[in-house]
């Protein structure tokens, strides 16, 4: 069969697939980017609780295994009482890993910020929410979107991995038609061009739009 | 940064009330309007998925026949790694499993099972020619060969019952993997169902052949089964009333189950019943 | 089946899952050793001087950072056998994995490589010294301390990534949990110990790179002490 055939007949599929590979990407992308937030900033807090939960929630995270993270969220979380479905529990486990590498980096950029900003703020009377908010946040943008991008090429291909607990994403339909064709350099090898092409002309275009966006409102950015 | 905490409160208590474990049984999540979850492996042509997720294979077909029986017409399939398929229904991820499961005591003890759907026998899978005179068990702990099969499989257990070392023993995942290293040399012979090894031998054109499934160990001979959660007592009951109407006029059942190989050969004999098969296998 | 957390069974497993956990140790040496070796190669295309191999090896490497690991470990195992080149599951695992880290590893080299200032050069070129003895005594010592934290890290990715072997039938400890899970129909035991064992072995590991981190940061002045 030559390739365009097996196109003919199977694009549709890999295609379909595709879409909900996209969506899972999108939707653990937003989450992930919400929990780097959130425990970026915990890390950073002077009150050592909050400091120490999310210590540990990272170092949890970044310490195992995403397969296993998935597998766990999958088959075991039901019988401590929270059963959610394979594209939600995928979403979750997906969310909550690079979540904790994000954390590290919304830390990392927020380190960055010259001092001079945190004093001026202190200066002009900002409260402690309002500085970080108004001042400091914005001013990461820059300096964290070139290391968030890569982490979220990563995403990307971690989508990969919630085909083995039943999404039907793009690697699981390549699974399928190598269960039943085959024809595994066709499949695998078109799924591999998929996720390059989503990759390189999507994603990464994506991001670096937002970082000259970031660097413009910042007032680094080229007039 | 309040508000970011509100949203991701708000967030997870949506997550939590969407899809929070249904303390129901599956007689009242049909009630309610749920789907059926068909629940399966990869197993031509036992049990698969086609294109647009359809439910296909015999024991599929099969199930499917009881169901309009029951008056169920309308299902959703989910396909599972294999050794995931009873954990899968015990998390509440699929309300049957129909992949082609023997029924067999361990698995009892974690499903509850149909009343037999057929009878099917294992067989092996080696090389055009048999060249290391392969047949059963016995033979793979003589010549040292290398045995593959599916994790989760009722092969696994019963080449250990057989006294077939570890060492010997290499797992894969389902019947994909098992072509995939046969057909790499990665093993001198395979050890799955009969029918999933003829699917195998047609499929390579007859680079493999099966073995002769009377020459395994007569107690490999299985009936096969619908799972079921062990809560769903009920839906499992009325299921099985349905199947003995089935198999009482089982004309349409073996028309659709004839496509993937099923014939009148499998029905299961009186003799060979759930309890017997939870009891002795 | 039993809901709770069964201890019994529990130790019963845990001998298959510790003597496991040695095979994913061993995969993870030995695909990370093959990285270092495959990322200085990617490093060699990525300097060459001929416009064509930078393209060629650019795009090598572009594509195989982009895509999954796991697609790449299917298409390892399923499609070379249909070339006639049969290879066990575990030389396609160390060998895709070789491959993927290895591009990751040669942006680490290249950072490195980067990160010793352009003076060092000059001076070894003022001074007349080969290019061998410029990159033996000069400039790789230089480099090597920046590259650590990057390859302490990807030593560590490598590891937590082994799980994936476990679907082309490498028999590490994911694998064996699946294995025992599957055979036993309980998935509770096996995966939360799978999940402790990781956390025990990568998280003392990954505390000890950051170490690593903070030392050669000192070490070139970066930080205060």
């Amino acid at each position: 069969m030559s390739y365009f055939a097996f196109l003919a007949e199977h694009g549709s599929t890999l295609l379909l697939g595709t879409v909900t590979t996209l969506k899972v990407l999108i939707c653990s992308m937003i989450l992930y980017v919400i929990i780097s937030m959130i425990f970026g900033l915990m890390r950073l807090s002077k009150n050592l609780v909050i400091q120490g939960i999310a210590t540990v929630y990272i170092e949890f995270f970044r310490g195992t295994s995403l397969l296993v993270q998935l597998f766990w969220v999958y088959y075991v979380l039901p019988f401590f009482g929270l059963s959610l479905e394979a594209f939600v529990a995928g979403v979750m486990a997906l969310g909550m890993n690079f979540g904790a590498y994000g954390a590290e980096i919304v830390r990392g950029g927020i380190l960055a910020v010259p001092k001079g900003q945190w004093e001026a703020a202190h200066a002009l009377n900002f409260s402690s929410a309002k500085r970080i908010k108004r001042i400091i946040i914005p001013q990461i943008f820059p300096i964290i979107l070139p290391p968030a991008a890569n982490l979220t090429v990563e995403l990307l291909k971690a989508t990969a991995l919630v085909a083995l607990v039943t999404v039907v994403d793009l690697t699981f339909e390549a699974k399928q038609i190598n269960a039943i064709t085959w024809l595994s350099a066709q499949c695998f090898g078109t799924a591999l061009l998929i996720y390059y092409i989503i990759a390189r002309f999507g994603l990464v275009p994506f991001l670096r739009w937002l970082e000259i966006l970031a660097a413009r409102k910042v007032g680094r950015g080229k007039a | 940064m309040s508000r970011l905490i509100k949203l991701f409160t708000v967030l997870l208590v949506l997550l939590f009330s969407i899809s929070s474990v249904s303390a129901k049984t599956l007689t009242e999540r049909l009630a309610d309007g749920h789907k059926l979850r068909l629940g399966f492996g990869t197993a031509v042509p036992w049990a698969y998925a086609g294109d647009n997720g359809e439910a296909l294979g015999f024991v599929n077909m099969i199930a499917l026949t009881v169901l309009e029986e029951m008056g169920i017409t309308e299902h959703e399939t989910k396909v599972f790694e294999w050794s995931g398929l009873i954990p899968g229904i015990n998390a509440n991820r699929s309300d049957m499993v129909t992949g082609g499961m023997y029924i067999l005591k361990s698995r009892c003890e974690n499903m509850n099972f149909s009343d037999p759907i057929g009878v099917f026998g294992d067989a092996m899978l080696v090389p055009k020619g048999n060249p290391k005179n392969i047949n059963n068990y016995q033979d793979v702990i003589d010549t040292g060969a290398k045995l593959v099969t599916g994790t989760g499989f009722n092969t696994v257990e019963a080449a250990k019952k057989y006294g077939v070392p570890d060492s010997q023993m290499l797992l894969v995942e389902g019947e994909v993997g098992i072509l995939a290293a046969m057909k790499a040399g990665r093993a001198d012979a395979a050890v799955q169902t009969f029918f999933g090894a003829k699917e195998h031998e047609a499929k390579t054109d007859g680079k493999f052949e099966v073995t002769d499934p009377k020459l395994m160990p007569k107690e490999t001979l299985n009936v096969v089964g619908i799972g079921f959660r062990k809560t769903d007592v009920k839906f499992r009951d009325e299921f099985n009333k349905a199947l003995a109407k089935v198999m009482a006029n089982p004309a349409k059942m073996l028309e659709r189950a004839g496509k993937y190989g099923y014939d009148k050969a499998q029905l299961p004999p009186p003799s060979m019943s759930t309890e017997w098969a939870c009891s002795t296998k | 089946m039993e809901m709770g957390w069964r201890w019994d069974f529990a130790y019963e497993i845990l001998p298959k899952m510790l003597l496991a956990t040695f095979n994913t140790i061993i995969a993870a040496g030995v695909g990370y050793a093959i990285a270092l070796v495959v990322g200085l190669f990617f490093l060699l295309g990525q300097r060459t001087p001929f416009k064509i191999i930078n393209f060629i090896n650019r795009e090598i490497v572009e594509f195989i950072r982009s895509t999954p690991l796991l697609i790449q470990l299917f298409f390892v195992y399923f499609v070379l056998p249909q070339f006639g080149i049969t290879l066990s599951a575990w030389v396609c695992g160390m060998m895709t994995i070789g491959l993927h880290f290895g591009t990751y590893l040669s942006e680490v080299y290249r950072g490195a490589l980067e990160g010793v200032s352009k003076t060092q050069w000059e001076a070894c070129r003022a001074l007349n010294f080969s290019t061998i003895y410029t990159y033996r005594r000069i400039v790789l010592p230089q480099a090597f301390p920046i590259a650590i934290p990057g390859m302490g890290n990807y030593l560590l990715g490598i590891f937590k990534d082994t799980p994936l072997l476990s679907t082309i039938g490498v028999a590490e400890l994911f694998h064996a949990a699946t294995a025992v899970g599957g055979y036993n129909y309980r998935y509770l035991e096996p995966y939360t110990m799978v999940g402790i064992i990781f956390l025990i072995l990568s998280v003392p590991a990954a505390m000890w790179v950051r170490k690593l981190e903070r030392t050669v940061n000192v070490a070139q002045g970066k930080t205060k002490q």
